[in-house]
């Protein structure tokens, strides 16, 4: 009414009105700017030998980012580092994230964390107590890695300074995603562990974290949990067969050994896929079927890829050794740690749910006893741009 | 009175906003975790029927509104009566909406911002929507609905690279139960609520289409909540639905590249806003017709103030406001939505097989129905 009656002038503050009110639709109730808040970037949690929880936070300060980037090798003053790791101590999770702010300035900030590291002793005792936090909080980033240390406390990693990356934490996590590029450790996140948690008839299997000299870590192979309790560790290899195993496998080098030598073959694509099939209504074997599509990247040694034969018997071989890599990562979490990492047990809950309501309670011995039924076809498609190896001709 | 009328197409928009309303976040067959596309299949199909109920009505009794047809086929003091606990009903579910809405908000977006705040600046929003005019409401829905339908078509494509298109199995792990348990809830929310369109389909323009687009509303109702109830299946298997509050907020979090968390929010406030909208305003014109005053218009603040206070004392807690509209809403609406619709359906027809005393207005009533 104002707008069709009122002069130019009423129109004019009316506008005016509405423009200004944007301004404060902009915000929200609880601002907080980022100069007024620690960024966590990555966290560490351990159980203590009292049985508390031990926070360790590694948080950023963004003003320093910038004078690292701009003042590097003018060196001198002050940290180089824009980085600050500190720890406390608490019986409960959100406890001990607010006791923390009785050391650090401002409060923690958990939406931009990357990587969270679980210790040996907590791994030990219970992660999924531990957990319960950040599926409840609404701050926290669903996509952040999670890692077990081995050997070594969260503090110390996250304590790591060294000169690959200003922010620690973001070496960390490309360090993984090299990994799991290489097909050595799974990409563990949040809500993966989170599902894992929920579903019945799988265990958890986190990545693992290591120490590797002063200033570097390594990040290869997992832990594997039974029941939310750290059962084992499976090494790199046996790594890359569970990975092949559950279809997680882009492209990784496999060694093959030949009569003169090695030869490394690509893998270009891998599918990889579990089942369990039944024999008169129980199931008869852990079946995995694993199809790879892979090149010869190189030829160590001496020999001769002239003919399609060779291609085949190479295949052959390649599938050999992918089949034990997987048999020993299998039989490894079977007998030892009677921990169904793979799924075979949702397998059975999906396509056998009656079966599955009878014996859930009594899965892992059943698991650990069914013999594995492992099938591996290779396809080699390429051999680079030389067909024999490098050789001096006689 | 003054002439109000909407078009085919902005009638389709508002009734799909309407159902889909507060399912953007609180997913309706939670108990039926992976077996829930059964429930949603069995429900829509109940929900298909409550609507053509209520279009056979709306036909049977033209231009008229629930409230008018209450007093003229139950008398006027029964009538009378009815339309008040209509109106009831009509308050309590836009209540209900402003709660789901407060509560996600501040579980989720901003925890720290009283949800009275919240809940005020989106009541003032639709005091001023319906104060403007059902019109205006319609014609807003046109332009904002299609922005949900965008928004579940980016974050489903989105998510197309972390799916488990086996997660729906096993079929029926825990027997039917909890399938039919949540069909029934589906067909009292959202589509039993759609009663409250009974105050609204007399403005349509062409009252002829009103079967179709009613109809194609319903289904496309169904399938949107098919396809985002698959998608978090798919994304984050049985367990973790079951177990969260917030099923679809939890589904864009963990989009692989970047946040589209407030699409969801925006998603939410458009299918809410429709719903409250609709609600209000048919509490309001109900109201209206009962104390016999021509302009609705003075009654929206009053109801909406009353609304909000309602959807707060109600519930202590956001545990309260789930068993609520789990335990006891599908059979506190059920008077509303089925029988007293069914009663007046009965009495419709009574009344066209026997030549009536309303004359020419239910004469063409005969017409409408007979075409159809």
């Amino acid at each position: 009414m104002i707008c069709r009656k009122g002069s130019k002038g009423a129109k004019i503050a009316l506008l005016a009105i509405f423009l200004l009110s944007a301004l404060l639709l902009s915000g929200c109730w609880n601002n907080r700017d980022l100069t007024e808040m620690n960024l966590v970037s990555a966290a560490g949690l351990e159980r203590t030998k009292d049985g508390k929880l031990l926070l360790t936070v590694q948080v950023v300060e963004p003003a320093a980012i910038q004078s690292t980037s701009s003042g590097k090798g003018q060196g001198g003053n002050g940290s180089p580092y824009p980085t600050y790791v500190s720890s406390y101590e608490g019986e409960t999770l959100f406890e001990t994230i607010r006791g923390i702010l009785s050391t650090l300035d401002k409060k923690l900030f958990f939406s931009a964390t990357q990587i969270l590291i679980l210790g040996e002793n907590l791994a030990k005792d219970d992660i999924i107590e531990a957990l319960d936090f950040f599926q409840r909080d609404h701050e926290i980033n669903y996509k952040m890695y999670i890692l077990v240390a081995k050997d070594v406390s969260p503090q110390e990693i996250l304590e790591i300074k060294n000169d690959l990356d200003p922010i620690e934490a973001m070496y960390l996590k490309r360090t993984v995603d090299n990994n799991v590029a290489r097909g050595t450790v799974k990409r563990t996140m949040l809500i993966d562990l989170v599902k894992d948690i929920y579903c019945s008839g799988k265990q958890i299997a986190i990545g693992q974290i290591t120490k590797s000299g002063k200033k570097e870590v390594r990040t290869e192979g997992i832990a594997v949990f039974k029941d939310g309790k750290l059962a084992g560790w499976l090494n790199r290899r046996e790594t890359r067969g569970y990975l092949f195993a559950i279809n997680q496998i882009k492209s990784t080098i496999v060694n093959v050994p030949v009569e003169e030598g090695l030869v490394a073959i690509e893998t270009i694509s891998a599918k990889g896929k579990v089942h369990v099939p039944f024999k008169k209504g129980k199931p008869a074997a852990l079946g995995i079927k694993v199809n790879i599509e892979a090149a010869v990247g190189e030829y160590a040694g001496t020999g001769k890829l002239e003919c399609p034969e060779r291609i085949y018997e190479l295949e052959r071989k390649t599938e050999e050794v992918v089949r034990k890599e997987i048999e020993d990562a299998l039989k490894k979490v079977q007998k030892e740690f009677s921990s169904d990492i793979f799924g075979f047990g949702q397998q059975v809950r999906k396509y056998n749910p009656k079966y599955w309501k009878k014996i859930k309670k009594e899965w892992n011995e059943l698991f650990s006893e069914l013999p594995a039924d492992i099938k591996v076809k290779a396809k080699l498609r390429r051999v680079g741009s030389v067909r024999d190896s490098l050789e001096k001709d006689e | 009175m003054e002439k109000i009328q909407i078009s085919h197409i902005q009638l389709f928009m508002l009734l799909s906003g309407f159902l889909f309303g507060s399912t953007v976040i609180i997913s309706p067959v939670q108990e039926a975790a992976n077996d829930g596309w059964l429930a949603i299949l069995l429900g829509g199909a109940g929900g298909f029927l409550l609507m053509w109920l209520y279009v056979k009505i709306a036909l049977l009794n033209p231009s008229k509104t629930l409230v008018e047809i209450l007093k003229e086929r139950m008398g006027k003091v029964v009538g009378n009566i009815l339309a008040v606990f209509y109106i009831w009903y009509f308050i309590h579910v836009a209540s209900i909406v402003f709660r789901d809405f407060g509560e996600f908000i501040t579980a989720m977006t901003f925890p720290e911002t009283p949800m009275g705040v919240i809940i005020g600046i989106f009541a003032v929003l639709v005091v001023y929507v319906l104060n403007s005019g059902i019109e205006v409401l319609a014609r807003l829905c046109e332009i904002l609905v299609p922005i949900i339908y965008i928004a579940i078509l980016i974050i489903s494509l989105a998510l197309i690279t972390v799916r488990d298109f086996t997660a729906f199995l096993p079929l029926l792990e825990n027997g039917i139960t909890p399938v039919l348990k949540s069909a029934f809830s589906i067909i009292s929310f959202p589509f039993g609520e759609a009663v409250a369109f009974l105050m609204v389909f007399p403005i349509l323009y062409k009252e002829e289409k009103l079967k179709k687009v009613v109809f194609s509303a319903t289904i496309v109702a169904i399938a949107t909540v098919l396809i985002v109830f698959f998608r978090d299946l798919f994304v984050l298997g049985s367990g973790l639905i079951r177990r969260t509050n917030f099923v679809p907020h939890l589904t864009t979090l963990i989009l692989p590249w970047f946040n589209v968390e407030p699409l969801l929010d925006i998603t939410l406030m458009i299918g809410g806003g429709a719903k409250i909208c609709i609600c209000i305003y048919a509490a309001v014109k109900g109201l209206s017709q009962i104390i016999k005053i021509d302009d609705y218009r003075s009654l929206t603040g009053a109801v909406v103030i009353f609304s909000v206070v309602l959807c707060i004392w109600s519930f202590e807690n956001v545990l309260e406001l789930f068993a609520f509209t789990d335990k006891v809403w599908p059979f506190y609406s059920l008077p509303f939505q089925v029988i007293i619709p069914l009663l007046l359906l009965l009495l419709s027809f009574r009344n066209k097989s026997r030549p009536s005393k309303q004359g020419a207005q239910t004469q063409t009533g005969q017409k409408e129905s007979n075409t159809n």
